[in-house]
């Protein structure tokens, strides 16, 4: 184990430390396990512990045009935002490592990373009254994914550019004594190796975008819901068990997803480890 | 095949632009697209925020400033980004450190519990808080079992409801970095710790807080800025009594029906914010960590 001297050097610390930790993990399963307990009572209200077993809630769920609807719109957005995110982080990204100057590389960072510090009800109220103005930008989602896809792109700047810092940096100077132009450059050389940490961005993007509630509450069209605006109006109502069903889908849909990414990309990791060990001892 | 043309003919000029670190059209064509975006999605909002504050009859920011409402909501929400922030960073800091020395099943128990929380929407998670904390919800359910209580507890819709849902909700942003730094640090300085005699509180506040310290002030900062801007778990949770100022800028908005004053506060919580985070990021050099 590796960290035997950080546990040696602990020492008997490291038992409140363990139990501290313990509890507090409490804090993030017993809520999660909560829904989807209640998701499968087989009664029509809310009630915790569940009474019988029943799958009606899910059949429910995935009948409802209006969950469904949701749904849809959720994935559109979500889509839409994460390409325009991922583009435009990987170009911040790869444009940092083009500077000279370290005071345009340290506005340009914080200049990426500021999005995360903007209020989402206060950014939301502005993007609001830019569609009171533009008429083209009513009744469509356009100005809801430009919003978020803005929050989006620090994620993307931050995986692409810790990507970025662990290449070789004399690979782009030999390219370009070689004679590949930048366009090749980035093409060839800076994309394959960011690839991975692109992917990762996107996952982070995507799965913020989708998630996101407030933009969505002012700015989506009448009529028009993304899925958390939905589950934020469900819970405001009654809560029912179509509510925590709904809920337990999509966890579990993000879940399997993302679970299924990290396994892959450790998978990736641990092979690109051995090679390079193997290369290593050839 | 396009490498060898170019070496062919290498006019001079264009290979002392290749050459060059960074040339100015690489520059524009990285460079120019996201900031265009920047200012098409930053500024656009803002000057229409500024007209909308303006529209009014009277001066909508002294309005917002003189609001007690307001006043009071900014005290409320500067008071829990600190609790907030102060909670996260000293349990983040325990939670990564307990990754980093507990067995493995207690390692996978608590990355579980990470993942879950980054997994799962906020709305979710924050819909579970909300069956936990119901008067006859799961802990009512819990200690009922237990026979600590039998009347329904009534701490939905308070503040004591509030700070644990959003603790939980922030405290991933803590650990990541947090426990980026404890696996990255030097295992020898430990050992020579240990050599010398060093006990466990000393190594701990003399090795250990201060390699990882950088790394908690920046997750610290991000909480903080991130709970500056609190809004849904608040309001389900807090109830009525407990609006963030995101909650009073929505009210303005929706029942005040003063969309001028609503435009004066978003445009001081987003000044607010950004202006704290550029000053952190001045003092601690937060964005570099990341970018």
């Amino acid at each position: 184990m590796t960290d035997s001297p950080l546990r040696r050097s602990i020492g008997w610390y490291r038992i409140p430390i363990l139990i501290v930790a313990v509890l507090t993990c409490l804090l993030f399963y017993l809520p999660f396990l909560v829904v989807v307990a209640t998701s499968w009572t087989g009664t029509s209200y809310i009630i915790f512990p569940p009474e019988g077993f029943s799958l009606q809630s899910y059949i429910g769920v995935l009948g409802d045009v209006e969950w469904m609807d949701a749904f849809k719109i959720s994935l559109r957005v979500a889509g839409i935002g994460t390409v325009i995110a991922v583009l435009l982080g990987t170009l911040g990204a790869l444009a940092l490592t083009r500077l000279r100057s370290r005071a345009a590389r340290r506005w340009i960072r914080t200049l990426f990373i500021v999005p995360m510090a903007i209020p989402p009800v206060a950014y939301a109220v502005g993007l609001y009254s830019v569609s009171l103005r533009a008429t083209a930008l009513q009744d469509n989602l356009g100005l809801l994914i430009l919003g978020e896809a803005l929050l989006a792109v620090p994620y993307v700047f931050v995986m692409v550019s810790s990507g970025l810092s662990q290449a070789d940096p004399a690979l782009r100077p030999v390219a370009s004594t070689l004679g590949a132009g930048w366009p090749m450059i980035v093409w060839r050389v800076d994309l394959p190796m960011i690839a991975g940490h692109m992917l990762a961005g996107a996952v982070f993007a995507f799965a913020v975008i989708f998630d996101e509630v407030v933009l969505s509450v002012f700015l989506t069209p009448v009529g028009v819901k993304t899925l958390p605006l939905q589950m934020l109006t469900a819970s405001q109502e009654e809560l029912s068990p179509q509510l925590t069903a709904a809920s337990t889908l999509v966890s579990m849909a993000a879940v399997l997803l993302l679970g299924g990414y990290s396994l892959f990309s450790s998978r990736r990791a641990a092979r690109a480890r051995r090679l390079s060990r193997k290369a290593a001892t050839v | 095949m396009a490498v060898n043309g170019a070496l062919a003919a290498p006019s001079a000029k264009r290979q002392r632009r290749l050459l060059a670190d960074g040339s100015n059209v690489e520059r524009r064509w990285l460079l120019w697209p996201p900031l265009a975006f920047f200012l098409l999605t930053v500024a656009g909002p803002v000057v229409a925020l500024v007209h909308q504050a303006l529209s009014g009859e009277d001066n909508a920011f002294a309005e917002a400033l003189q609001s007690e409402v307001f006043v009071a909501s900014v005290g409320r929400t500067l008071l829990l980004a600190v609790v907030v922030t102060a909670a996260t960073v000293l349990v983040g800091t325990i939670y990564a450190l307990a990754i980093a020395v507990g067995p493995v099943w207690v390692k996978a128990l608590l990355m579980g519990g990470l993942l879950i929380s980054l997994w799962t929407s906020v709305m979710v998670r924050t819909i579970g808080w909300m069956l936990l904390e119901l008067p006859t919800g799961a802990i009512f359910w819990l200690l009922n079992k237990l026979q600590l209580r039998s009347s329904p507890i009534e701490i939905y819709q308070t503040t004591a409801a509030m700070y644990p849902a959003m603790i939980a909700v922030m405290l991933p942003f803590a650990v990541l970095p947090i426990l980026a730094a404890v696996l990255a640090f030097d295992r020898e300085q430990l050992r020579a710790a240990t050599i010398f005699g060093a006990g466990p509180l000393l190594t701990l506040g003399a090795v250990v807080l201060p390699t990882i310290r950088q790394a908690m002030i920046s997750g610290g900062v991000l909480v903080f800025v991130m709970s500056m801007g609190f809004y849904v778990t608040p309001m389900l949770l807090g109830g009525p009594g407990n609006m963030t100022v995101s909650g009073i800028i929505n009210a303005q908005l929706n029942t005040a029906n003063r969309a001028d004053v609503g435009a004066a506060m978003s445009l001081l919580l987003v000044g607010g914010t950004v202006a704290i985070y550029l000053v952190a990021d001045r003092l601690f050099k937060v964005s570099e960590r990341w970018g």
